[in-house]
């Protein structure tokens, strides 16, 4: 009789917590619909944006990711912007800026009357401490020494002037991507302090900038909230929060838009790309992309001082047996096996996107195994009794190509690629690797080609800079060092003309040299350009509209240079508010309802083991009677 | 009857009687302890050795494409090369640093790693403790009853459950319960571990996590469950077949007090070194699952800073992890001891 009385007693004790509890589950649930309600303005408007990377820091002196950088505009203006119909320069916390007749001197002109965030006057003096910090910084210069190094002076004769001197002409001074910070908050923030400052901003003090959105919480590997700046010079955006969440990999983020978790997915893989078109509510975008590929050749490995180095196969020296190899290449056969289908056949370095830049070349490579085989006849390499194409000392055309082992596209295009080279007669050893393992070996010149890609700025110089031979690489201590050639091409006349254009300060000369420096490199061929990459972008049309696209009309319509898209979007509106608003609280009521499901079960839970341990002791008092 | 009861009846007298030199007993914890800080020590010498192996220019990979000026590349690089030996040096005045900062992360590597710690802990314990109570519980049942219906049921069960693939399953997990099919609503959400904007110190916080984390560990734990539930049954069923059971139903003790009281006190040892050595991998993270679910574990992490690699931050993570092995082992040891008398001599 006593164990029966017992149990009764846990079962009541049970139900009556599960009462209990289900009376407080929905004031909780409640409590969180009820504070927004509370104030008189409408619930916040939040843009949830689906990443597959976490940013690398805050710290715009330490982030290296392109998720870091989107904070990063997000939260600080730069002089000069990118507009959105054409990367074209445009103002921005500058209003106007002159380059001086002896071409000595920069002068800006920046807006009045600006604030940061915290309230602290906004001035051209913010601006000449951020270009001295990084001129007499150290670890400063990482990310922005190459924007400055061209640079003596910075100097705010008053607050709305800023004078920078600079040591050569350079077409940089209009387009520096310097982010400016506010004074008053970073001269707090010493040259050691700097390298370990976070730079996360909370609820309570969100981060000290002037761009459209500043961060307002960050969960490392999870999620980033930004809210709206009401200052922003252009005006305050029309939503009040952007998430940046992040999921690790890319079916999820495409379920999770599906779902209707996230507002935005970037970067989608192809495949999950094709699963979102046609859902509901969801519009997809395969946007151009400032990326190509490459088949790289080897083309004389050596140092910066000429001294040859590496392993590489001196047949790809021979700039016609490159060429050749170009017509046997199907470029769009990749591109549609490789890609899924978005994307463009390759040609030159500078992606078509970039319209004032890119160079269409007059005598096109395309796919043409006849033409190919000629070429190769032609450049004494017939084909030997092995089917291989050899030259007259008996050198066979017979090359290690190197593809990187954590990226699909690599792989397959490995395979691809060589299928293209064999039916021409040459042979192609594939060796899968890590991008790891690849870079050390490109480094010291052990290869013969290899695959990989490279994401172009809108000023080119960088990209340029790759082909000179003063960045090939070097020698320090013993050891070689890689530098940012990985092709190892060196033509004088290549470098002159990168002189030149580095120099040039009028955009249309600068392009005209731009594009002869496109045809010396598609001419020379150290690259096969195989294809430039898609952008696949999908967001929920049925919350969000007002995004621009960057370059008009099918560029990007995120991560983009600059931050259009987030100061022009605004949540729909249709004539009836109640089905817009339907799909945001949708989440959080079905939230409360698993809160309130969760309670119930934990209660059953913790009633059954209650009631399971009583079992057990009645049965060891059972037992002991025994 | 049962074996805890006899170890604290032995042990005890021979204490007394032997108390001019070390009992079995302490002698037995010392050599266990002495050999976990040895096992240590290798583990911190072979560490700096291990990554250092690996092929790779963390430098040139962490900034191609970006526009680094290549002196800047060169001073970051000349910070990470310094000569092997001074690195050795600087390494032993303290390993757990990992040799300077994150080279991807630019931070104290321990800063790096701290933010990942307590969503692996959450994800990989709450599943190992869920998956070895209801595994053993499963195991004790079926090897009771061997070849049954419950045990045919049960073991087949949780075999195809363990052979699935973690990445499958876990998609197919998250697309029937986070996304919904057919009349199954998406009840959970897509991935990781909190709603953005929600207080985790708060009471709804608490429970926000927990509905984020019901799925991974639901998964992982049903992927775990045959590691348990096959080793109890197959030691239950060891003891099924011992005399001293025999002895106990003679007695006229009921099936389930045999059951309970003696042969699964013997049969838990094997499963209990399992849930030790398990334990220490906890650490470790359970990276397919952090990746279909989207959780900052300390197994992404590992994978991130393979990539590169990020020397320092390897060398710290597994220097984690390895002491984690190693200390769950050292506790397995000791407890083995103090629950089977017969190991300690």
């Amino acid at each position: 009789m006593r164990p029966k009385s017992r149990r009764t007693r846990v079962l009541a004790g049970g139900a009556g917590l599960a009462l209990a509890i289900a009376l407080i589950a929905p004031a909780i649930a409640n409590a969180d619909s009820a504070s927004p309600s509370a104030s008189p303005s409408a619930p916040p408007v939040t843009f949830t944006v689906g990443v597959t990377t976490d940013i690398d820091s805050a710290n715009p002196f330490t982030g290296i990711l392109a998720e870091s950088y989107e904070i990063y505009q997000l939260e600080y203006p730069t002089l000069t912007e990118y507009s959105a119909a054409d990367f074209g320069t445009v103002p921005g916390l500058a209003e106007s800026w002159t380059e001086s007749a002896d071409k000595t001197t920069w002068t800006y002109k920046i807006r009045a009357g600006l604030k940061w965030s915290d309230g602290v006057p906004l001035t051209a003096k913010d601006a000449a401490y951020t270009f001295n910090r990084i001129l007499n910084g150290d670890y400063e210069k990482t990310n922005f020494g190459s924007y400055v190094a061209n640079i003596t002076k910075a100097e705010a004769p008053d607050d709305t002037t800023l004078v920078l001197t600079v040591a050569k002409p350079s077409p940089i001074m209009a387009k520096l991507s310097v982010y400016i910070l506010p004074e008053h908050i970073w001269k707090s923030v010493d040259e050691n302090a700097v390298k370990s400052y976070k730079n996360e901003g909370t609820e309570a003090v969100p981060t000290v900038g002037a761009g459209p959105f500043l961060m307002i919480e960050r969960r490392v590997g999870q999620f980033i909230r930004m809210k709206a700046n009401p200052d922003f010079w252009r005006g305050k955006p029309a939503v009040d929060e952007v998430v940046f969440k992040v999921y690790k990999n890319g079916d999820a983020l495409g379920q999770a838009l599906k779902k209707g978790e996230i507002d935005f997915a970037d970067s989608l893989e192809a495949n999950v790309f094709r699963s979102l078109e046609g859902a509901p509510g969801v519009t997809t975008v395969q946007a151009v992309y400032s990326g190509f590929s490459e088949l790289a050749f080897n083309t004389g490995a050596a140092l910066d001082d000429g001294t040859a180095i590496g392993d590489g196969n001196p047949l790809l020296k021979d700039k016609s047996l490159r060429q050749a190899l170009g017509w046997a290449i199907d470029r769009q056969v990749i591109v549609n096996k490789v890609l899924g289908g978005g994307g463009t056949a390759g040609s030159t370095i500078i992606p078509p996107l970039y319209a004032s830049l890119h160079l269409d070349p007059a005598n096109p490579v395309g796919y043409d195994p006849a033409k190919a085989k000629t070429l190769l006849d032609a450049a004494g390499y017939p084909v030997g009794a092995d089917g291989i194409r050899a030259n007259a000392n008996g050198d066979r055309l017979s090359f290690r190509l190197f593809v990187r082992s954590d990226s699909a596209e690599s792989k397959k295009s490995g395979e691809f690629l060589k299928g293209f080279l064999n039916a021409v007669g040459v042979e192609v050893n594939v060796k899968v690797m890590s991008s790891d393992a690849l870079t050390e070996i490109i480094g010291q010149g052990n290869f013969d080609m290899f695959e990989w890609g490279w994401v172009v700025e809108p000023d080119p110089n960088y990209q340029l800079s790759t082909f000179i031979c003063a960045n090939r690489s070097y020698k320090d201590a013993g050891s070689i060092l890689a530098n940012l050639s990985d092709s190892f091409y060196c033509n004088p006349a290549y470098d002159a003309l990168f002189e030149q254009q580095s120099t040039e300060t009028n955009v249309d000369k600068r392009a005209a040299l731009v594009k002869q420096m496109q045809q010396m490199l598609y001419d020379d061929a150290p690259y096969v350009v195989t294809y430039y990459y898609p952008n696949y972008e999908a967001y929920r049309s049925d919350r969000f509209e007002g995004l621009v696209p960057q370059p008009n009309p099918d560029g990007a319509l995120l991560f983009q240079y600059g931050t259009w898209s987030y100061e022009s979007l605004r949540p729909v509106t249709t004539i009836s508010p109640g089905p817009s608003n339907e799909p945001t609280n949708q989440g959080s009521s079905s939230l409360n309802w698993i809160l309130i499901g969760g309670l119930a079960a934990l209660v059953i839970i913790v009633v059954v083991v209650g009631v399971t341990l009583r079992r057990g002791r009645e049965n060891d008092m059972n037992s002991n009677e025994e | 009857m049962s074996v805890v009861p006899d170890v604290a009846a032995t042990a005890s007298p021979v204490r007394q009687q032997q108390h001019w030199s070390p009992s079995p007993t302490s002698r037995y914890v010392a050599r266990r302890v002495l050999a976990a800080i040895s096992t240590f020590i290798f583990v911190i010498f072979f560490n700096f050795f291990l990554f250092r192996i690996m092929p790779g220019d963390p430098i040139a990979l962490y900034t191609r494409g970006r526009n680094v000026d290549p002196i800047q590349i060169h001073e970051l690089r000349a910070r990470l090369n310094a000569p092997i030996m001074e690195q050795f040096g600087q390494y032993l005045r303290n390993p757990f640093t990992g040799n300077g900062p994150s080279v991807k992360y630019s931070a104290p590597v321990w800063e790096v790693i701290g933010p990942h710690v307590w969503p692996t802990i959450l994800l990989v314990g709450s599943a190992t403790i869920i998956a070895t109570i209801v595994g053993v519980w499963l195991g004790i049942r079926s090897g009771w009853n061997r070849g049954g219906k419950f045990d045919q049921v049960s073991t087949n069960t949780t075999l195809v459950l363990y052979s699935m693939p973690e990445f499958w399953f876990g998609m197919i997990m998250l697309i029937v319960f986070a996304v919904g099919v057919g009349p199954i609503p998406g009840l959970f959400p897509t991935g990781g571990i909190s709603t953005p904007g929600v207080d985790t110190s708060s009471v709804k916080g608490v429970l926000d996590v927990a509905w984020h984390l019901f799925l991974p560990v639901t998964t992982l734990a049903v992927i775990y469950l045959a590691e348990y539930s096959l080793i109890m049954r197959a030691s239950i069923i060891d003891e099924t077949s011992q005399d001293y059971l025999k002895t106990a139903r003679a007695k006229g003790l009921m099936d389930k007090m045999v059951r309970r009281k003696h042969a699964v006190p013997n049969a838990l040892l094997p499963t209990m070194t399992l849930v030790f050595l398990n334990l220490g991998f906890v650490v470790g993270g359970a990276i397919t699952i952090e990746f279909v679910f989207s959780i900052n574990g300390l197994g992404s992490l590992t994978v991130d800073a393979l990539s590169g690699p990020d020397v320092p931050l390897l060398q710290a993570l597994f220097l984690l992890f390895s002491g984690a092995v190693i200390f769950a082992n050292l506790v397995a040891d000791l407890l083995y001891g103090y629950f089977d008398p017969r190991v300690r001599t």
